[in-house]
């Protein structure tokens, strides 16, 4: 499995990832890595029901995604890979993933959280997960569209004197 | 890049732009006309020229609300004689922002028009209508293994 692109955008497939980021990147596949998405039928067949045609789309537990990941038969699978947080990106890694690089798209402000930009905010806990991930060499984006700005997500938590 | 004019009774263009740049990001070479209360087909005329003379590209998509409307009977009089020039009526969301991305691969004039007329109608469903052919997923069975599904 080849990911593309791996975002963390808190509304998982909605509009925005499922069009722009598709035809940007060149996915064929989307897959949304989320226990709670995946344990939970209804909303999962909901998520199914706005992927666009043209892919194949998966709502899958991050365990099952590692492996699926490992599964040689998919070695020329072209992945955009969504998942909600930080943490979630540790567990993949932690579960064998390989990754380099990671879209701060979306995550939904709610109490206790600090604004970042106009799409993300961040919670004590997603900021420990980012500066885990920076620390192991991932290279952090925050960019929202694919014709929008990209800006170095670790310059922007220091500018929020959050590191 | 072709040109694109959205033209509407009130304010509805100037709306539909801002709401597409949350979808699309940075939109270029696209102009609203608004059509308000008192005004006529001339005003329009005027906005027009105006607008394709602001505009990057002599090849103009005009995107009009209403069939028969005003910014359609002053966009038809506008285009009807010019080869580079065509206009799609009930512009939505779902059009316009198709449209755009059609325009960022390269569209002609030509294929953002059949974008534009497939993507304003596709974008209109009914959640029951896919819902009651949509089969509901089981996630006790599909968290098992190493296959996607």
């Amino acid at each position: 499995m080849k990911i593309k692109w791996l975002r963390i955008d808190s509304r998982l497939i909605h509009g925005q990832v499922a069009n722009n980021w598709v035809n940007h990147v060149g996915a064929g596949t989307i897959i949304a890595a989320n226990d709670s998405a995946a344990k939970d039928d209804l909303r999962k067949t909901l998520l199914l029901q706005v992927a666009p045609g043209r892919t194949k789309s998966y709502v899958m537990t991050i365990d099952k995604t590692a492996r699926c990941y490992k599964n040689p038969s998919y070695e020329n699978l072209d992945v955009l890979l969504v998942v909600e947080t930080p943490k979630d990106v540790l567990r993949l890694m932690d579960a064998g993933v390989e990754v380099t690089q990671v879209n701060v798209g979306g995550i939904t402000f709610k109490e206790g959280m600090t604004l970042i930009s106009e799409a993300v905010s961040v919670s004590p806990e997603d900021v420990e997960a980012f500066k885990e991930l920076d620390k192991r060499g991932v290279k952090l984006i925050l960019q929202q569209l694919p014709n929008t700005n990209a800006s170095d997500f670790m310059n922007r938590l220091k500018s929020k004197n959050l590191l | 890049m072709v040109a694109i004019v959205i033209a509407t009774h009130g304010d509805l263009s100037d709306a539909l732009m801002g709401t597409a740049k949350m979808i699309f990001g940075t939109i270029e070479n696209v102009a609203q006309v608004t059509f308000k209360p008192g005004e006529g087909i001339e005003n329009l005329l005027d906005k027009y020229q105006a607008a394709s003379e602001s505009l990057e590209d002599d090849h103009i998509l005009f995107l009009v609300d209403l069939f028969g409307g005003s910014p359609y009977n002053a966009a038809s009089r506008f285009v009807a004689r010019k080869e580079n020039m065509d206009i799609v009526t009930g512009v939505n969301l779902p059009m316009f922002v198709e449209v755009l991305g059609k325009r960022l691969a390269g569209g002609t004039l030509e294929e953002l028009v059949q974008t534009a007329k497939t993507a304003g109608a596709d974008g209109i469903k009914s959640f029951k209508e896919i819902f009651s052919h949509q089969t509901l997923a089981n996630s006790a069975k599909e968290d098992e293994g190493d296959e996607l599904g």
